[in-house]
C-alpha cells in the first residue's frame, strides 16, 4: 500500500506526525530556550526594519533639499524665499521621521544600527550645504549636533499644527547663531526644556559628520559650476567690499587641505580613501573654474549674464564658451 | 569675514580620530592575547577526536586550564571595552568571543566545567546565562551600553560546537564508543529542531544555521551504519 512507510526493522512507522519516541521529551528541553531567543531576535529584526525604512525616507528627503539648494545662485545670508520654503517643509518631514527613529537608536543601539543609518550622512550633507550657502563657512560637529537634536524634539511634538513654523524658525536660528550654541554647550534651550527634556534625541557621531562633509565638497563643486556659468561670477566674497573677497575656489582648497591633513580614520580606511579621492577631483574641478574665470572672464562684458529666457540670441556664442 | 573652517574644528576632529586609533591599537593587543588563549584551548580540545571517553577527565582538566585563561582575558576585554560604545568595536572581537564560547560549551557537553550545583555530565548544554556566569560578564545587555555576550555570539558558538560534535560522532565510533555517536545524534537533532523555531533574516546567522543540516545528515549516516549492523547499544547496557 502506498503511503505506508516502514523503518529499517520492517515495523510500520507511525503516520500521525513526527516520531513520538522519548527524544521528544529531550527536544522539549531546548524548545523554551529557543523560543525566548526567537522573541529577542524578532525584536531586533523588527527594530532594524523600522530603522531602515525611516532611514530610506530621510535619505530621499535630504536629497530633495540638496536639489532645492542647487537652485540657489549666490551665497547670501538669506536663501531665496521659495527655496527656503521648500527646504523648511522637507525639514519638517525629516523632523517627524527623526522623532520616530529616535527611540530605536538610544544608548547601546546607536552604534548597533549605525550601518542602517546612512541617512544621517546624507542629512549632514544637506544641512552643511545649506549652512555654507548662507554663511560661506563650514558648520562644526558641535554646532550641528544640537540642530539635529532640536529637529528631533520638534518632530516629536509635531502633532500640533503650528509646529512646522517652529521647526523652520528653530533650524535657521540655530544654524545662523552658532555662537550661542557653542556658548551654551550641552544644556537644552530653556524655551523647549520643560516639556521635551525627556524625549529621546538623535546623537550625531563624528563619522556621520565627517562623511557628510566629504559629500558636501561634491555639492559645492556642483554649485560652483552652475553659479559661475549662470551669474558670470565666482560664488563667494559676500556683499562687503573686502580687500580681496574669498571665493568658493579658496573654500574648496581649504576643505581639500582639511581632509588631507586629518589622520586617516583607522576604522574604515577603504571608504575614507575613496571619499578623499572624490574630494580631490571636486577640488580640481573648481580650481579649473577659477582659472577659466581669470583667463576668459576679462573677455566678458561687465554685468553680462547669459539670457536664458529668450533662447539663442546674440549672447549664445559667449555663453557656450563660458559654460 | 569668518574663515571657511574654524581651526578649532580641525583640532577637535583630529583629536577624535587619534583617540579612536589608539583605542583600536589597545584593543588589538588584548585581542591578540585572547586569540592565543582561544587557539590553545581549541587545540587541546581537538584531542577529543582521538581520546577514549575513559581519559576525558585528564583531557578536560587541561581544557579547563585554557578556558580559565580565556575567562581572564575576556574579563580584561570587558573592562576595557565597556568604556566605549559596545557596537562601535564589537566587530573586532565577536569572532574570537564566539570561538571562546564554543570551547566552553563543548567542554561542558563532554562533562567538564562542573560546579558544586551542576556536576559535569556528558550531554549537558550550557545556556547563554551559564556562559555569562562562567565568563563573569553580562549577556544580552539592553539597558546600558557595556561589554556583554550577545545572543548571536552564543548561537554562532553553539553551531560551531554542533559541527565539532558531528565530527566526534565519526571518531567515537572509530574508538569503539558507539553510545557516544548515538547520544550526539540525538543532541544535534534536538538542537536542529530548536534552531528551526527561530525566524531568521538573511544574515550570517541564517547562513550558519542552514549548515546545521549537514551535521545532522553526517551523524544520521553514522547512526544508520551502526543500526544496520546492530551495533547500537541497547538501553540499560
Amino acid at each position: 500500500m502506498s503511503g505506508f512507510k516502514r523503518d529499517w526493522n520492517g515495523n510500520a512507522k507511525r503516520q500521525d506526525g513526527p516520531k513520538a519516541v522519548p527524544r521528544q521529551v529531550v527536544r522539549n528541553a531546548y524548545t523554551p530556550m529557543f523560543e525566548s531567543i526567537r522573541d529577542e531576535l524578532d525584536e531586533h529584526h523588527d527594530r532594524r526594519e523600522r530603522i531602515v525604512k525611516a532611514s530610506r525616507d530621510i535619505t530621499a528627503l535630504s536629497k530633495k533639499i540638496i536639489f532645492s539648494l542647487q537652485r540657489v545662485r549666490r551665497i547670501e545670508s538669506q536663501l531665496p524665499s521659495n527655496i527656503q520654503f521648500e527646504v523648511d517643509s522637507r525639514l519638517a518631514e525629516i523632523a517627524k521621521l527623526l522623532a520616530t527613529l529616535a527611540p530605536d537608536i538610544q544608548g547601546i543601539n546607536r552604534y548597533r544600527y549605525a550601518r542602517s543609518l546612512m541617512c544621517l550622512e546624507e542629512f549632514v550633507e544637506a544641512l552643511t550645504f545649506a549652512h555654507y550657502l548662507r554663511t560661506q563657512t563650514l558648520i562644526s560637529h558641535a554646532d550641528l549636533s544640537p540642530v539635529v537634536e532640536d529637529l528631533t524634539r520638534k518632530g516629536a511634538g509635531a502633532a500640533g499644527s503650528a509646529s512646522e513654523d517652529a521647526v523652520m524658525a528653530d533650524a535657521s536660528d540655530d544654524t545662523a547663531g552658532t555662537a550661542t550654541a557653542t556658548a551654551e554647550g550641552k544644556p537644552i534651550p530653556p524655551a523647549t526644556a520643560p516639556a521635551t527634556t525627556e524625549l529621546p534625541t538623535i546623537s550625531l557621531t563624528h563619522d556621520d559628520y565627517l562623511y557628510g562633509v566629504f559629500d558636501l565638497t561634491g555639492e559645492m563643486m556642483r554649485f560652483a559650476t552652475t553659479s559661475t556659468a549662470l551669474t558670470g561670477a565666482m560664488a563667494g566674497g559676500g556683499d562687503d567690499k573686502d580687500a580681496e573677497p574669498r571665493t568658493i575656489v579658496h573654500d574648496m582648497h581649504e576643505l581639500g587641505t582639511f581632509f588631507e591633513m586629518l589622520p586617516v580614520s583607522s576604522g574604515n580606511k577603504f571608504q575614507w580613501e575613496k571619499k578623499l579621492e572624490v574630494t580631490r577631483q571636486s577640488v580640481q574641478k573648481v580650481e579649473r573654474l577659477g582659472y577659466d574665470r581669470i583667463i576668459r572672464g576679462s573677455e566678458r562684458p561687465k554685468g553680462w549674464v547669459p539670457d536664458l529666457s529668450a533662447g539663442g540670441d546674440q549672447g549664445g556664442g559667449q555663453s557656450d564658451e563660458l559654460e | 569675514m569668518p574663515p571657511m573652517i574654524d581651526p578649532a574644528l580641525f583640532d577637535q576632529l583630529k583629536t577624535k580620530i587619534e583617540e579612536d586609533t589608539s583605542i583600536r591599537k589597545e584593543l588589538d593587543q588584548i585581542l591578540d592575547e585572547l586569540n592565543q588563549n582561544v587557539s590553545y584551548t581549541q587545540g587541546v580540545l581537538s584531542r577529543i577526536h582521538s581520546t577514549p571517553r575513559s581519559r576525558y577527565t585528564t583531557l578536560l582538566s587541561q581544557v579547563e586550564g585554557g578556558i580559565n585563561k580565556e575567562i581572564e582575558m575576556v574579563g580584561r576585554l570587558s573592562e576595557f571595552a565597556s568604556q566605549y560604545p559596545y557596537y562601535k568595536y564589537n566587530h573586532k572581537w565577536t569572532r574570537m568571543v564566539q570561538d571562546a564560547i564554543s570551547t566552553v560549551i563543548l567542554c561542558a557537553w563532554l562533562g567538564g566545567m562542573s560546579t558544586d550545583s551542576k556536576p559535569g555530565e556528558v550531554g549537558r548544554l550550557l545556556k547563554l546565562e551559564d556562559i555569562g556566569q562562567i565568563f563573569n560578564v553580562p549577556v544580552n545587555l539592553k539597558d546600558r551600553d557595556a561589554f556583554h555576550i550577545t545572543i548571536e555570539e552564543y548561537l554562532l558558538g553553539l553551531i560551531a560546537v554542533i559541527d565539532d560534535l558531528s565530527r566526534l560522532a565519526v571518531n567515537s565510533v572509530t574508538l569503539g564508543d558507539n553510545a557516544m555517536a548515538v547520544q550526539i545524534s540525538g543532541f544535534i537533532k534536538d538542537l536542529h529542531a530548536g534552531f528551526q523555531v527561530l525566524n531568521l533574516k538573511n544574515d550570517v546567522l541564517r547562513k550558519r544555521v542552514d549548515s546545521i543540516k549537514y551535521a545532522v545528515k553526517k551523524v544520521e549516516d553514522v547512526v544508520y551504519d551502526l543500526s544496520l549492523r546492530n551495533l547500537i547499544p541497547q538501553e540499560g547496557q
